[in-house]
């Protein structure tokens, strides 16, 4: 669908500022504890914490659609100051509720068409069709919004915010309803590409660890109305686990360096050893530092250092922990060098292996099994 | 010649009737929805005052309203004279008279519809398209407006059939003059007075059958959009 339309566009603010500073914000959610943040105008955080901690309040706040008083300042724009804030369409951001709040009476393209019309930094058509495809939008931008499933309407409700392009990005649980396994493998690595692209000030809300350790080094951390952070990743998961042991992700996050790509096929280094990724949908340079998600359940470990294989990966590792899961399963901590990372196995494989902790194993798994390339 | 067989008089109050429904629905399209667009941002104690007083024209008897406009208009007062030299012509017993107290008395069925439907989306959408850097006129004119169509159709509808069937209110400010004030309600009760059934019979009929076409229409239009993009999602279109 065509979505060319007259361009206007407002003045710009530059992006290399001081970033956001927020400084004794109080809403009615938390009067005694006033929230202080201070986020560099370049970067992806995510945002998390236990349900009802004020995450969507502090996002309204800053958005200046409710009510509060302190101080708000985006590079050299003061948002808020006391009581009075500047109006929310004339702060650069965007923010993207929990329920989508599509444009209703109106077809998806008209949604994205209006995004697209008001933005400060509109996208070029091949982009905006680019992306339209990547979240597999296209054969809806015909329908009425009201015809969506609670999934499609979240696919165009980030869309239609990536089309906004702000210089601030706030996203409330964006992808809760959308299937995981397109979520981590197809959407954020778009969404990585996108903001390398257009660096922007993403705040990432979501109870999902594995959507912000795939797009975040670091985390913002909300609970009873009490703001902390950035926090490191390892600190936000010691936390989660802290809630519970079920929380903890089943997708671990690691960091490796790209020494080349072809076709497709990804070669990375890990410490020593030579990982492969393939169905790679990103592009990559030489040199660079990515991560990406391995998920638990796709990783098997053996005793000695395996022969040929059709099973690419071979990650010599340290056995920190076994924790005992439910259903006849154990999750194995490794260590491979300095990074982390998990893998569940069954009870009977760990009694005929005789795995012990700290003893030292061959992780394995298939080059597909790299996922948010 | 015509296939119900009017009078020509009667076919001239039936032509004033829906150019005096059409005009009052026009007005009051454009009064209604900045008024209830500003109404359901208002945050004041006012706002019921407001809310009971636009809302009166349902409950309170024609007459009243018309008594009150009669005095009002009558060039016998400063009131009625200030505003005859406003118009250039007394608003009693005018057109244009018909047409303002026609947009006082179905005020209620154009605003309330309207409000009701921009009280539920507004707030929820404004925010929506203000998170997306849009201005608050275009927060209304692209986003409110569209998603509040089917309210918008309805309270149309509603508007144009209540103004249809006006009659205590033309009864005492416009009288039966032809072709200027005698709207087809009152050109029945002067049938039926006159004791000519006939004619009262086929006016009425009009009358039925117009009014309910018009709210079927306005029914068809209000669902048209979801009714075939549903029936196109069953036949199998991908999405």
């Amino acid at each position: 669908m065509e979505l060319t339309l007259p361009l206007f566009r407002r003045a710009v603010q530059s992006l290399d500022g001081d970033g956001l500073s927020v400084q004794g914000l109080v809403t009615s959610l938390n009067t005694d504890t006033p929230w202080q943040l201070a986020l560099p105008a370049q970067g992806v955080f995510g945002f998390t914490g236990p349900s009802g901690g004020g995450k969507s309040t502090l996002l309204a706040a800053l958005a200046g659609l409710r009510g509060c008083t302190g101080k708000i300042g985006f590079g050299n724009v003061t948002w808020q100051s006391g009581k009075s804030g500047l109006a929310t369409h004339r702060r650069d951001l965007s923010l993207g509720f929990q329920d989508s709040s599509l444009f209703g009476g109106q077809t998806v393209a008209d949604n994205l068409a209006l995004a697209h019309r008001y933005s400060r930094r509109p996208l070029s058509p091949e982009e905006r069709a680019e992306l339209i495809e990547c979240f597999g939008i296209t054969p809806l931008l015909r329908q009425p919004v009201e015809l969506l499933s609670g999934g499609e309407a979240q696919r165009v409700a980030v869309l239609r915010q990536l089309f906004s392009n702000a210089a601030v990005q706030l996203y409330d649980e964006p992808l809760a309803a959308v299937d995981r396994l397109q979520v981590i493998r197809k959407l954020l690595p778009r969404l990585r590409d996108f903001w390398a692209r257009h660096p922007a000030l993403v705040i990432w809300t979501s109870h999902d660890f594995d959507e912000i350790q795939l797009l975040a080094t670091q985390c913002l951390w909300m609970e009873r109305g009490a703001l902390t952070g950035p926090l490191p990743l390892r600190e936000v998961t010691r936390r989660l686990q802290l809630d519970s042991l079920e929380r903890e992700s089943c997708f671990s996050r690691l960091e490796a360096r790209v020494l080349c790509q072809e076709e497709g096929l990804l070669t990375l280094s890990l410490g020593d050893a030579t990982l492969y990724a393939d169905r790679v949908a990103g592009r990559y340079r030489a040199g660079q530092s990515i991560a990406f998600l391995l998920g638990s359940g796709d990783i098997g470990l053996c005793l000695e250092q395996p022969g040929l294989s059709s099973i690419l990966n071979c990650l010599p590792v340290e056995l920190r922990e076994i924790v005992p899961l439910e259903g006849g399963r154990v999750r194995l901590r490794l260590a491979a060098g300095e990074q982390e990372f998990s893998a569940d196995i069954s009870r009977l494989s760990r009694e005929r292996l005789q795995l012990r902790e700290g003893e030292r194993y061959y992780a394995q798994f298939k080059a597909s099994s790299l996922a948010g390339l | 010649m015509n296939p119900v067989n009017i009078g020509a008089a009667d076919l001239e109050a039936l032509w004033l009737t829906l150019r005096l429904a059409a005009v009052t629905t026009l007005l009051l399209l454009a009064i209604g929805v900045p008024l209830a667009w500003k109404l359901s941002h208002w945050q004041s104690r006012w706002r019921h005052g407001v809310e009971v007083l636009i809302t009166l024209p349902l409950v309170l008897p024609p007459t009243v309203l018309g008594f009150y406009l009669l005095l009002l208009f009558s060039p016998n007062h400063a009131s009625g004279q200030w505003l005859a030299a406003l118009w250039g012509e007394p608003l009693v017993f005018s057109f244009t008279g018909l047409v303002i107290a026609s947009v006082i008395y179905s005020l209620p069925f154009m605003v309330q519809p309207l409000l009701a439907s921009f009280s539920q989306n507004g707030k929820r959408l404004t925010r929506a398209a203000a998170a997306l850097g849009m201005p608050p006129h275009a927060a209304l004119l692209k986003v409110l407006l569209p998603a509040s169509r089917p309210a918008i159709v309805s309270a149309c509808a509603l508007t144009f059939a209540h103004t249809l069937g006006e009659f205590g209110v033309v009864l005492m400010i416009g009288g039966a003059i032809p072709g200027e004030t005698q709207v087809v309600s009152i050109a029945l009760f002067q049938h039926v007075e006159a004791l000519e059934y006939g004619a009262a019979h086929r006016l009425a009929l009009v009358l039925l059958v117009v009014t309910t076409a018009l709210l079927l229409l306005a029914r068809w239009l209000g669902r048209a959009v979801s009714a075939t993009s549903r029936e196109e999602r069953f036949m199998g279109v991908p999405g």
